[in-house]
């Protein structure tokens, strides 16, 4: 079943005229009536053919009692209107900007839902897109937040526009809903290559000529044993790739390595792959407590670290090349 | 805050499983809706409802495992064959209630998700008409609008995605939806234009068990339905109403006799009516019971047509359909009259006809009678005479009686009821040479004072008998007067009193009566308003509000008007209700300092409360901090203080906030 009773293409032209007119928001979002629309749902479709099927019974059989309750019925599905239009009218939504995640994590969306009116309003729902929605309860003047995870198929840089928020009640018979376009940006971090792949990857791009990573720190003092639970930063990929196992490269004195993560020393591997490992690389140069630095074709991020470094790296890595920038947060594997 | 959490499956409203409470609610609102089919329907399928409900009861607590799907092909084709089988059809109105009840008995055991519940819930709605087919008293429509308030409450419990909501909640909900929903349902039928009907053809079952005057007489076949308490008719006169003697309602006319029961003529329509009067007409409007035969009452004699209706040659009213629908005519009759002095030969020898086998001891009193008199009243007044003299009792519980009846009626038992009396009296009259019919139909009344209206039951029921003679056309004699003047005159009870019930209201207790008459009072109004509002009545009506809708696009217009008239009124109510309250006035002061602080570059956070606002505008390097400092320390205690809001703390709030720049 659709969740509105219009084709999607019909929704879409919808949808950009609305745009049109009701520029995003940042702050809350309050549905006024020119933001409220309604219209029956299937349901009500239904509704409306079993009163058609009353009424040419009660002509048929003169039965005015059957009249009586195909008016009353009529007059029910009216009044069910306009209390489904106000069980959403004056409803705030805001949405608390979604804490970053890495590609197939699910995105955490806030929705703080408030009205100021002095009646209860019931099975409010929130939903993005076609997902299956969830369905708040608000008391008068009341406030309550609604949660919606989101499952991740793309890394980039989003916007926030298939969300509506939308009633049913009391009736079931009429649909009414508000598009809130939210000018709040959803990020999508590159998936991290995991553990076990990094390594390989490291070894196999190691075994050329360059260095996916150029380690400057100055004081290198030697090759020890590598220890489980050890930085895999200070491995000597050159030194594994030779067949000596695993080496820890030891610094001296308090001299911090640091290291540039290039997309131009990565040859092997899609685009995808490549952001895959950097990101990892980027991950664990971070829990090493390393300087590091980011280096895109069009971008350079210098040295650095910390947890706003860390994130204006990971931002340049999911926006890098992205398709198409600033569109729609989608839930379909696209 | 609440919170509700959910992480996602991919699912759309109304595919998600139905909630346990929805289960058990729309299982009760169908019990509910379906009860007073329970007393009609045949037994097995009211226990395959309970079965269905039960199971699918169970199955919602856990109990039982879901019928598996493939059990449902031979049980729709059991529960149609068993159908078929109990009415011989699947169509018309008994099996196909039947039919609805079995199949969504059915679409129980094979509902699962929230929209499975929805369409039962439709389904309900559909119920609640099926009743109407069978009654549409006053307390049946008051039963409508219970049920259409169980089964909305359950609409909203489907629609709420609350289980905790508590159930009186709901109702009241629902029951403010139906009551708002009666204005515009007065609008509607008011003004949505009728359309006569049928549209398609109906079944002849339409109605059963329909007490009421029969096509033939038997001896004993009034004296039963003597014993209905039921309604017949109600008249509403124009002017005064005649006095009860004279009120003979005109029913079925029955010219032909066998030797034990009258019978109808062929029906032939009267082409000219040729009828002298004697006195001005009596104008009434009659609202006729349906009785599911053809025939309109009215006083004897009616002198007037109503749409598809036809007077047949013995002066009988009769309508063109059955009569299955309450029925409201204009009527008018002439009480004094002379009418059929030039009867046709071939009607008067029908009206002389008896079978000359059977009672010989009858046809021999009256074949002597007229060897006796040479004047054919002198015979009737004889027999009338002999009525009142001899003993001959009037009595509801005659004996039963076989054979030659008349004969064991005259000269053997002598108690007899107004047929026995009718029958034998015209048998005399045939037999002595003169032509004689019976009438059948009403006598007299009960006079309604609360509503001004007659009242005719079923317990008025009568029958008599019309002699022609020579010069005097027809002319009815009522030998029932000749044995109890007073069952003409005052009516059966008391006639009978201290023999059998008493069903009219006059008899009882003042106050008790009065509340009766009241309450037939409110019938013969839904009758008239409700029931009867059809095509005809609704441009009577309209013409005579006389605010000039007449026609279709008019009432539609007026309807549209109307109905947004009403909503918006409803929109604005509820708006003004539910409005938000108005801020406070040290809110609106504390607007006007945030402003302010704006300009000077101190914008309030989007995250931050009032109190923590004050505070960092206070710690900053602001000239004005000392001032803040105040207005904080009074904005505390306003807002958050035992005192609340006075106004002198108001002002001082005022004159703080106005200081600052």
């Amino acid at each position: 079943m659709a969740t509105l009773a219009l084709p999607r293409p019909l929704r879409r032209r919808i949808d950009r005229w609305f745009d049109s007119h009701n520029p995003p928001s940042r702050d809350s979002i309050t549905l006024h009536n020119r933001r409220l629309y309604i219209l029956p749902t299937r349901f009500g479709y239904l509704f409306a053919g079993m009163l058609l099927m009353l009424f040419l019974a009660a002509i048929n059989y003169q039965n005015s009692m059957a009249f009586v309750l195909t008016f009353t019925l009529t007059s029910l599905a009216i009044v069910s209107l306009w209390h489904t239009h106000k069980n959403l009218l004056g409803i705030s939504v805001k949405l608390q900007i979604p804490r970053p995640v890495f590609c197939g994590e699910q995105v955490d969306f806030r929705f703080e839902v408030s009205h100021a009116n002095l009646s209860r309003r019931y099975a409010i729902g929130i939903q993005y897109g076609d997902a299956s929605p969830v369905y708040l309860r608000l008391d008068p003047e009341g406030s309550c937040e609604a949660r919606l995870r989101l499952p991740t198929h793309r890394r980039g840089q989003f916007r926030p526009q298939g969300v509506t928020v939308f009633t049913r009640y009391p009736t079931g018979l009429f649909h009414a809903w508000g598009w809130l376009k939210f000018d709040l940006p959803i990020l999508v971090y590159p998936r991290p290559l995991e553990n076990a792949r990094l390594q390989q990857t490291m070894i196999a791009q190691y075994d050329g000529k360059t260095s996916t990573s150029t380690i400057e720190g100055d004081d290198f003092a030697g090759l020890r044993e590598h220890r489980k639970g050890e930085s895999l930063r200070h491995i000597s990929w050159k030194a594994y790739a030779r067949g000596k196992g695993l080496l820890t490269k030891t610094f001296q004195g308090n001299a911090r390595p640091s290291l540039w993560i290039d997309w131009s020393l990565l040859h092997d591997g899609s685009p995808e792959e490549k952001l895959s490992l950097m990101t990892a690389l980027v991950l664990a140069a971070e829990k090493e407590e390393q300087k590091y630095g980011l280096r895109l074709p069009d971008v350079t991020i210098e040295q650095g670290f910390g947890n706003a470094h860390k994130h204006a790296c990971l931002l340049a890595l999911a926006v890098f090349r992205q398709r198409d920038p600033d569109s729609e947060f989608s839930l379909e594997d696209s | 805050m609440k919170t509700a959490d959910q992480v996602l499956p991919y699912q759309r409203i109304g595919q998600e499983e139905a909630s346990r409470g929805s289960v058990f609610a729309v299982c009760f609102c169908f019990l509910f809706s379906m009860a007073p089919h329970f007393l009609t329907l045949p037994i097995w399928i009211i226990v395959l409802v309970i079965v269905a409900i039960g199971w699918r009861s169970l199955q919602n607590l856990g109990r039982i495992r879901e019928l598996p799907k493939w059990m449902l092909i031979p049980l729709v084709l059991f529960g149609g064959i068993g159908v078929f089988a109990e009415y011989w059809t699947i169509v018309g109105r008994d099996a196909g209630l039947a039919l609805l009840t079995v199949m969504t008995s059915f679409k129980f055991l094979e509902s699962r998700y929230h929209r499975d519940m929805l369409i039962l819930v439709f389904l309900c709605y559909f119920l609640i008409a099926t009743h109407f087919l069978y009654s549409q008293s006053i307390m049946t429509a008051t039963l409508m609008f219970a049920t259409l308030i169980v089964i909305t409450a359950t609409l909203i419990t489907l629609n709420q995605r609350d289980e905790h909501a508590p159930v009186l909640d709901r109702l009241r909900t629902s029951g403010k939806l139906v009551l708002l929903s009666i204005p515009l349902m007065l609008i509607l039928f008011v003004l949505v234009p009728r359309v006569p009907g049928p549209l398609w053809g109906l079944s002849a079952e339409q109605r059963g068990g329909v007490t009421g005057l029969s096509d033939h007489m038997t001896p004993g076949a009034i004296s039963n339905l003597i014993r209905s308490n039921e309604v017949a008719f109600r008249v509403d006169f124009d002017d005064t109403v005649p006095e009860q003697s004279r009120l003979y309602w005109r029913g079925p006319v029955m010219p032909i006799f066998n030797g034990y029961r009258w019978t109808q003529a062929p029906r032939q329509p009267l082409e000219v009516l040729r009828m002298t009067v004697f006195d001005e007409p009596v104008s009434y409007t009659v609202t006729l019971e349906p009785n599911g035969e053809h025939w309109l009452l009215a006083l004897d004699i009616p002198t007037a047509l109503i749409e598809d209706s036809v007077m047949t040659q013995d002066i009988q009213l009769t309508s063109k359909k059955e009569i299955n629908d309450l029925l409201r005519y204009d009527m008018r009759s002439h009480l004094s009259y002379r009418v059929g002095l030039n009867e046709s030969s071939d009607y008067l020898a029908l009206t002389l006809g008896y079978p000359e086998q059977m009672n010989p001891r009858t046809l021999e009193l009256g074949r002597s009678l007229a060897q006796q008199y040479d004047r054919p009243e002198d015979i009737v007044d004889h027999v009338l005479r002999m009525f009142s003299e001899q003993e001959y009792v009037y009595t509801l519980q005659p004996p039963a009686l076989r054979g030659n009846v008349v004969d064991q009626f005259l000269f053997e038992t002598r108690r007899g009821f107004c047929e026995h009396y009718a029958g034998s009296f015209a048998l005399l009259m045939r037999a002595a040479g003169i032509p004689a019919r019976i009438v059948t139909g009403y006598q007299g009344g009960e006079f309604n004072n609360v509503g001004n209206y007659l009242i005719v039951r079923q317990s008025d029921a009568h029958a008599w008998t019309e002699v022609w003679l020579q010069d005097r056309g027809w002319v009815r004699v009522d030998p029932t007067a000749a044995v109890s003047p007073s069952r003409i005159e005052q009516g059966l009870d008391n006639a009978l009193s201290g023999e059998d019930s008493v069903f009219s209201i006059q008899n009882r207790n003042p106050i008790f009566g009065n509340i009766l008459y009241s309450w037939d009072n409110l019938q013969h109004s839904w009758n008239d308003w409700v029931l009867n509002y059809d095509e005809r009545r609704q441009r009577d009506f309209l013409s005579r509000l006389q605010i000039g809708i007449d026609n279709w696009s008019d009432m539609v217009f007026a309807l549209v008007i109307m109905l947004l008239g009403v909503t918006g009124l409803y929109w604005l109510v509820s708006w003004y209700r539910d409005r938000p309250p108005k801020p406070q006035a040290y809110e609106i002061l504390f607007r006007r300092l945030s402003k302010k602080l704006a300009r000077q570059g101190l914008a309030r956070g989007p995250a931050e409360d009032t109190r923590a606002f004050l505070r960092r505008a206070e710690r900053s390097d602001y000239p004005q901090s000392a001032q803040l400092a105040k207005i904080i320390e009074l904005y505390n205690r306003i807002k958050y203080g035992r005192q609340g809001s006075n106004r002198h703390s108001l002002e001082q709030l005022r004159t703080l906030v106005e200081d600052i720049r």
